[in-house]
């Protein structure tokens, strides 16, 4: 880890000013849960760390109105036990409390959340660095370099949304459950602010697997919002690791339904764990539209989800695994009451 | 006569523990000390040709970089050495890179952060070779046959077999991660090396240290107050001491290298990868007549751990007829080495499912035919088993668990949901070993004891054990009782592993406390003086009393104390001259499998170990609990991963290698036969820490089989071995 000088700005526009001022090699820290791990291991190298945390009035959860709106500094244990989410969206509430451990859920923030770094054996492990050891080639850290995941041990790697480039999947939790429920973040930057929907912020790999978020230097995320939806209540993020807890999914399904008796209105399916960014499912979506939900309409509905996924030497059981944790969510959620 | 059963005691050092009182090897400030950090190779295989250091030479705070350049050749071992003291001595920095993650540089600085990016600054160049073996499969590795174990004649017993079962199991390669990872600090001052380090084996660590820098072992002290967890690991000589040392020497000032978790997985040893080819034939009554069992396992060019696999299978279930082959399969890797319950964990894993597999297959319930199997002597040496209480233990473990609300078909047990159920068994023998051992008591007039003797704390709680003995043998002052352990320059300090530690310090304190007790009889002459041997001393002005003994194990020669003085190894067992002795576990595991998602969870398991006189309760009952926790990890969770085409380990870390969490372990009732072995010691003490682990993985994955039908015969099992 190379020296890099630190400022912590009290306002936006004075973090986007700290940006401008020190150029191309600073980076924006909040938590650092995720920065500092990816620094010691030497795979991103910032001279200027600017840390926005003590912004102001950015962490508030705002529930009460039309939408749900998350300040980008509001931590991951503060929303994951916010009681109008635990009742009404526990898909979020749970897609939180179901990432990293309690000590970490407290230092790191939702927005800081959305753009976590691959677990990517090769990509962490790759720098020759002297806690890392490993040196392997990655098209994600050095453009052009190869990509040692292909043909190798690919357990953990996608299965979605790969390309010849690059095959990391998308680590996180938080950001599959918005993806399911159309959230839109709002940005900050030099060029002024905007919203976005989160689907957008994330790039597929294709042949720059290094670029993977939609976002402009300097630009900074300062809030979360999701429109509120009767699917709500009916709804869980279902997460199948290889322990109970502390480890990334190796399949996540963030569902919700709107049901009509025990007929499904409308659903949102998303995925996490297999696919190289957050995966909407949308054809499995249509497919519930109309359909009473069983075990077996679950199931269907869990496989079309997985359509046109292509699995390497070790991960082709993510394919039927990530069918089935669509199934398992869809039943889970279809019992809540709306 | 047998000791009495033992009252519980509150761990010796918890209250320090929990105010975080204690200093682990790796907690260690001195004044003026330098920060080392290693630089790992990057190939797998092939030779240094530079080590630039300019680079990091510019870090401020860097103060120096030391590459193969600043080692000297190691001493050769004496002419007609044997065991350890004949093993090579541990490489320092060498052109050669034996395996990918050999250091090639240490950089020494005024601050952790400047040694790490010193260590990031280096630039090596290589000469690869051209080809290297990763893997037991690899093109270039050498399978090289090792000690056989026989007993009988397999061959022909198995001929006379009505019903055979044969099968393959595989235990992958393992890391131990002791969250204190491999650390060591050295002061070279008067002419003297200190070196702390967090070692099972401080003679050892000395010992290697001495041969490795080309010293006399006579300049050497190594210290080893709190090991923060060692597993085995900590044991052997590993590579960062002469390293450390060195740098101490050539600056004058004391040097603290603390390895990073990559490394360690690099550099250290580890679980090798093992394979267990067994056929079991039972005769037309259901009995077993005859054992064949290959096993094999994967080894570096030069590496010693040997494929012991037979160590406590023969023993297990009377039968007469064994045939135990073993191989070492040589590849391009670290030495492997011991980890806990280094040979009979895989080994049980294999052997109790097959051994289950003939169950099933002759439609036997697998607790009762365990039961079936009793034995009474040790078809190896032909002596009597001294204590066996292993029937006893499956007998009262099958009650505690409720075995009899179990049916016998696979997938026969089904929740509501369709999570399927599996009741589990499987049992572990492991060789009660003792060590000799060398003890200096000193009981003050001023109230206070100091106690040193051979032994190490790893956190399995000897101090507690032997806090234990010592104040129930003599009447002192708990308070001011100092003991002194793991420390060469006071007396000289056994390889503290293998389940000897507590069977080994019984009878030195046994020895010590007669003669300190005989020391103040003649003290007093005949005179009645109250109070306990602190008042005793004060009132006829004595200041104090030191006595020293030594201890041999049964049957063991005084030589053995030359062995203790070299290099910590002084053992003798399982089998002693007239009796073979083992300690017996017997575990049962409940399984569910998820209908759906096929998740394993092992709600609760029961342990009931014969391990002969407990000690400490409080303490034994933690060794089997986190010796089940670490085979169901074993089971379900950890294999560290080798790329062939890169070699080295790809999940170096915590978050990779998956050890389990709280939220995966259940329940986990453990208890005890308490039952003293008659010959061993004098108060019948087994070993526990070991064979606490052996067995519990093969009753997950026989509980696995039960619940799904699902013979899985390689750990770890995972979700897509049961979709």
């Amino acid at each position: 880890m190379q020296p890099f000088t630190y400022t912590m700005p009290r306002t936006v526009a004075e973090a986007i000013a700290a940006f401008r001022q020190a150029g191309p090699d600073a980076s924006y820290i909040a938590g650092g849960t995720s920065l500092y791990d990816v620094m010691k291991l030497d795979i991103v190298r910032p001279r200027h760390l600017i840390d926005v945390s003590a912004i102001e009035g950015l962490d508030a959860i705002e529930t009460g109105r039309d939408q749900l709106r998350f300040g980008a500094l509001a931590r991951m244990s503060a929303v994951a036990t916010d009681k109008t989410l635990l009742r009404d969206y526990p898909v979020l509430a749970e897609s939180l409390w179901k990432a990293a451990s309690q000590q970490l859920r407290n230092m790191a923030t939702v927005g800081g959340n959305l753009l976590q770094r691959t677990r990517c054996l090769y990509f962490r492990n790759g720098t020759g660095n002297p806690s890392s050891v490993g040196l392997y080639p990655c098209n994600k850290r050095e453009p052009g370099s190869g990509c040692a995941a292909i043909g190798g041990l690919d357990r953990g790697q996608a299965v979605l949304g790969q390309s010849d480039a690059c095959t990391a999947v998308s680590p996180g939790d938080w950001p599959v459950a918005l993806t399911a429920m159309d959230a839109t973040v709002e940005l900050a930057g030099p060029d002024g602010s905007r919203a976005m929907p989160i689907a957008e912020l994330y790039r597929l790999p294709g042949d720059t697997p290094h670029l993977e978020f939609m976002l402009q230097p300097g630009e900074i995320i300062t809030a979360i919002i999701v429109p509120k939806t009767p699917a709500g209540r009916r709804s869980t993020y279902h997460k199948i690791r290889d322990r109970e807890s502390y480890a990334f999914a190796l399949a996540s399904a963030a569902v919700a339904l709107d049901m009509d008796g025990d007929h499904v209105r409308r659903a949102h399916v998303a995925l996490g764990g297999v696919g190289t960014r957050p995966w909407r499912a949308r054809a499995a979506e249509q497919l519930l539209v109309g359909q009473r939900l069983t075990p077996e309409s679950a199931l269907t509905a869990g496989r079309a989800a997985l359509e046109g996924a292509r699995a390497g030497k070790h991960n082709g059981f993510k394919v039927d695994l990530g069918a089935r944790t669509v199934a398992d969510a869809l039943m889970i959620a279809a019992e809540r009451s709306a | 006569m047998p000791a009495a059963p033992f009252a519980e005691r509150a761990r010796f050092d918890a209250r320090d523990k929990v105010l975080g009182r204690t200093q682990f090897t790796a907690d260690i400030q001195l004044p003026d000390m330098l920060y080392a950090m290693s630089v790992p190779a990057t190939i797998a295989k092939g030779r240094v040709r530079s080590v630039a250091i300019d680079e990091a030479m510019k870090i401020p705070g860097v103060v120096r970089v030391l590459t193969a350049k600043d080692f000297l050749a190691p001493i050769p071992p004496p002419r007609g050495a044997t065991g350890m003291a004949a093993a090579p001595a541990v490489p320092t920095i060498v052109p050669d890179i034996a395996y990918r993650g050999a250091p090639v540089a240490l950089v020494l600085a005024e601050s952790i952060e400047a040694a790490v990016q010193g260590a990031e600054a280096i630039q090596a160049t290589y000469a690869p070779s051209a080809s290297f073996s990763p893997l037991i499969t690899s093109e270039g590795a050498a399978r090289e046959p090792s000690e056989p174990v026989k007993a009988g004649n397999a061959a022909e017993a198995m001929a006379r077999a009505a019903t055979i079962v044969e099968a393959e199991y595989e235990c992958p390669a393992q890391h131990h991660n002791p969250i204190e990872t491999l650390s060591t600090t050295a002061v070279w001052s008067g002419g003297r090396l200190t070196i702390y380090e967090a070692t099972q084996g401080a003679q050892v660590v000395k010992a290697n240290a001495a041969k490795s820098l080309a010293l006399d072992p006579a300049i050497i002290d190594v210290k080893s107050s709190y090991i923060g967890g060692g597993f085995g690991q900590k044991g052997t000589a590993q590579r960062q001491t002469a390293l450390v040392a060195r740098a101490a020497m050539l600056t004058g000032r004391p040097v603290k290298l603390v390895m990073p978790r990559g490394q360690v997985f690099h550099n250290a040893t580890f679980r090798p990868l093992s394979r267990h080819k067994i056929r079991i034939g039972a005769d037309a009554s259901g009995k077993m007549v005859a054992i064949e069992y290959d096993a094999d396992h994967q080894q570096s060019r030069g590496g010693q751990f040997p494929p012991q696999y037979h160590e406590s299978q023969p023993q297990m279930y009377g039968v007469a007829d064994y045939d135990g082959t073993t191989a070492n399969v040589r590849i391009d890797t670290q030495a492997p080495g011991y980890m806990r319950a280094p040979h009979p964990h895989p080994a049980s894993f294999a052997f109790e499912g097959v051994v289950d597999e003939l169950a099933y297959k002759l439609g036997k319930d697998p607790v009762a035919f365990r039961l079936a199997h009793d034995a009474k002597v040790d078809p190896v040496s032909g002596h009597p088993l001294s204590s066996r209480f292993l029937n006893e233990c499956i007998a009262q473990g099958a009650e505690r668990f409720g075995w009899s609300r179990r049916s016998q078909a696979p997938g026969s047990m089904v929740l509501a949901d369709g999570t399927q159920v599996g009741f589990g068994v499987a049992c572990g023998a492991y060789p009660a070993i003792t060590s000799a051992n060398i003890a200096r008591l000193r009981v003050s007039a001023d109230g206070s004891t100091r106690f040193a003797v051979s032994a190490h704390e790893m956190g399995q709680g000897i101090r507690t054990v032997i806090a234990q003995a010592l104040l129930r043998q003599l009447d002192i002052d708990p308070a001011k009782l100092d003991l002194q352990i793991g420390d060469t320059s006071l007396v000289p300090q056994h390889l503290t592993a293998g389940s000897w530690g507590t069977a080994s310090v019984l009878p030195a304190i046994d020895a010590v406390a007669a003669k300190m007790k005989a020391a103040i009889e003649e003290l007093l002459a005949g005179r009645q003086i109250d109070g306990n041997l602190h008042r005793k001393l004060a009132t006829v002005r004595r200041p104090y009393i030191e006595v020293e003994v030594s201890t041999l194990a049964p049957g063991q020669e005084e030589r053995a104390l030359l062995g203790l003085r070299a290099a910590g190894y002084a053992l003798a067992g399982p089998e002693y001259p007239a009796f073979t002795t083992f300690s017996y576990i017997a575990h049962f595991a409940e399984v569910h499998v998820e209908p759906r998602t096929r998740r394993v969870r092992v709600p609760r398991v029961v342990s009931i170990a014969d391990c002969g006189r407990v000690v400490s309760l409080r303490t034994a009952v933690s060794q089997v609990r986190g010796g089940v926790v670490w085979a169901i990890g074993s089971a379900l969770r950890e294999e560290t991963e080798v790329d062939p085409r890169f070699g080295g380990w790809l999940n170096n870390d915590l978050a990779d290698y998956v050890v389990p969490v709280n939220a995966d372990i259940g329940d986990i009732d453990v208890s005890f036969i308490d039952r003293p072995d008659p010959l061993l010691n004098a108060t019948g003490s087994k070993g526990l820490g070991e064979v606490a682990m052996v067995g519990a993985a093969g009753a997950v994955a026989n509980a696995i089989y039960h619940a799904t039908g699902r013979r899985l015969r390689r750990m770890p099992i995972r979700i897509e071995h049961l979709l």
